[in-house]
């Protein structure tokens, strides 16, 4: 089950008007779990107005900086962002899991090879950590950056990556493309689109010597350049994805919990699942939430049965369950409202519960 | 640029890469489709467990030691996946009871047994070397037509798992055809292997679901899906008869 470990703030830098690169100190106790691989990141949480926030934020420090870095870039509306880029400060003790992910490939160093990156916007942090890790690790290799930013001033790490272009004299190209400036060259002007990936590929870099590519940054532009990637040769094996955690709302929602009366021996069920809802009548004990779906012949997922591996998880909007058992949920989870249905029975008269949400 | 829902980027073949951007159905039909995967390895590897004491020979012995390691590695490797949705894995591994079988003859189709995800064909007991064998190279040729399509998947991280198994499960498969080509150089062996054919060959047909499944459509809108159930099984079916042509099974 994830840990959350104290992460001490030691240093707070402001890289553009709305992101900040934060530095991180481990108790020595804890050293060697964050120990991390380049490219992948952290998982913070923070209560904000009682309700807890997870948010997950790339490592952009290389391996061999010996520090534990993030990049916050501020979301509007999100809650941890603005916080983070309004309130932190050296001596603050953040609460964080062990670095997780899997947006990397193994170093070797006596391996000459070509990589290409990819990064929309924040999407440059975990891109970073790769870069700076094989320009360090792999003295034969090559990069090369296309970096894809709204404006100059919107351009994260931008001293940073000339730094290291005079570094490592030959071995790092970076190539900016501004969606909202001109530059004088048309290629890097606009969104990377399929046209723009073409003309990379006549003018700057021969896709067949690519050896790998990352890509981070927004959901289409991921697409269109794995495309492309595709139709100038590259297969699966070699392009590697990390999507930001997108999928989450910028503040949780309170449950909604009627406190109905629960004096019947059943319950109206009301149950959710891919966007259909289906009424049914069910006991209040002797069987599950999930039987009773699927005994009305919905689809519901689940394997184990037995409160484990979570895949029957739902959500309850309106009502109150008790769950027998549970070995797979966070109590975090659990005070937002999700439940495993394997092991759920009614308790109120009336219960909506979704799978879609 | 950033106004695209998740849904409409899996439907285009976006990759999805961590437990925190999946969406709610998205993440229940993942962990089916890798509980299904964890128990199948997980019971193929118990059962086959009894037969390396019917193995002849040490290289026999060897062969079926090492696909007993081997599938409760890849179990274990998918599990870690698992693992970062919040799955217990120590509770998980013992969750059922990996080495039980029903009777030989009873017919449960393709239906899953209560919160054991094994395909159904791991329900039913090895009786034997050669019925080991024979099982091993069916169940073995169809494990290279579903991982190749679970290799697909649109969550990149099992995806590479998938791909790194796959040639060690292609080579499970190989070591059950060398020990077929052995068992059927005397006649009373191709006998035997014949039997164990007639019995094995439908219910490992059945793990390949049904015609016209409608979660199919679902699943591949997901990315989690990309051949027919009936497009895999005809794929399965080549294989097989080209395997039993070479060794005059046919």
């Amino acid at each position: 089950m994830a840990r959350f470990l104290p992460l001490e703030v030691t240093d707070v830098q402001h890289d553009t008007r709305d992101a900040v690169v934060v530095t991180l100190r481990p108790r020595p106790e804890d050293a060697a779990r964050f120990a991390f691989i380049q490219g992948q990141y952290l998982t913070f949480r923070r209560a904000f107005d009682g309700e807890e926030l997870r948010r997950s934020y790339s490592i952009c420090a290389g391996l061999d900086e010996g520090l534990l870095k993030v990049g916050i870039k501020r979301v509007d509306g999100g809650a941890f962002s603005t916080w983070a880029n309004g309130n932190l400060a050296p001596g603050t003790v953040l609460e964080a899991m062990p670095p997780m992910g899997n947006f990397h490939a193994p170093l070797d160093k006596t391996v000459g090879r070509h990589y290409l990156g990819f990064a929309g916007g924040s999407g440059i942090t975990p891109v970073l950590s790769i870069l700076k890790t094989v320009l360090s690790r792999e003295p034969k290799s090559r990069f090369t950056l296309v970096y894809a930013n709204r404006q100059m001033a919107s351009i994260m790490f931008r001293e940073e990556l000339e730094d290291l272009k005079n570094t490592y004299l030959g071995r790092l190209s970076v190539i900016h493309v501004l969606e909202a400036e001109g530059q004088e060259i048309d290629l890097f002007t606009g969104l990377v689109d399929a046209e723009k990936m073409a003309a990379l590929f006549t003018h700057w870099v021969d896709p067949e010597d690519v050896d790998l590519a990352f890509i981070c940054g927004p959901e289409p532009m991921m697409l269109t350049i794995a495309r492309s990637l595709r139709d100038h040769g590259l297969d699966e094996t070699q392009i590697k994805f990390e999507l930001f955690a997108s999928g989450q709302p910028g503040r949780a929602k309170h449950k909604a919990v009627s406190k109905a009366a629960d004096s019947g021996a059943a319950c109206e069920a009301s149950v959710t699942l891919d966007g259909a809802t289906r009424s049914f009548r069910m006991p209040k004990s002797g069987q599950s939430l999930l039987d009773a779906a699927l005994s009305n012949n919905m689809d519901a997922p689940f394997a184990c049965k037995a409160g484990v591996c979570s895949t029957c998880r739902a959500k309850v909007l309106e009502g109150e369950v008790e769950m027998h058992t549970n070995h797979a949920l966070e109590d975090y989870e659990v005070r937002q409202g999700y439940v495993l249905t394997c092991q759920c029975y009614p308790l109120s008269d009336t219960l909506v519960v979704s799978y879609d949400q | 640029m950033t106004d695209m829902s998740i849904e409409d980027y899996l439907a285009h073949g976006g990759k999805l890469t961590s437990p925190g951007n999946v969406p709610a159905r998205y993440r229940g039909e993942l962990l089916r489709l890798m509980a299904s995967f964890v128990d199948s390895e997980l019971a193929a590897s118990a059962g086959f467990a009894e037969t390396i004491n019917d193995a002849e020979g040490i290289k026999s012995r060897i062969a079926a030691a090492r696909i007993v390691l081997e599938k409760a590695d890849h179990a274990e490797r998918v599990l870690k996946i698992m693992a970062e949705f919040g799955v217990d894995t120590a509770r998980y591994e013992g969750v059922h009871p990996w080495a039980a079988r029903i009777d030989r003859h009873a017919d449960i189709g393709a239906q899953r047994q209560g919160g054991d995800m094994r395909l159904s064909v791991f329900h039913y007991p090895l009786e034997g070397w050669v019925d080991a064998v024979v099982m091993n190279v069916l169940q073995g040729l169809a494990a290279g037509v579903q991982i190749n399509e679970m290799a697909k998947v649109s969550y990149q991280p099992l995806a590479e798992v998938f791909r790194a198994i796959a040639p060690v499960e292609a080579r499970h498969a190989e070591l059950g055809a060398e020990g077929l080509s052995h068992i059927v150089a005397t006649e009373e062996g191709h006998e035997a292997a014949e039997a164990s054919l007639a019995y094995w060959r439908p219910r490992v047909a059945a793990g390949f679901g049904a015609v016209n499944s409608n979660r199919y459509e679902r699943l591949s809108r997901m990315g989690l899906r990309h051949q027919t159930n009936e497009a895999m099984l005809a794929e399965w079916t080549a294989a097989v008869d080209a395997q039993l042509a070479d060794l005059s099974l046919i």
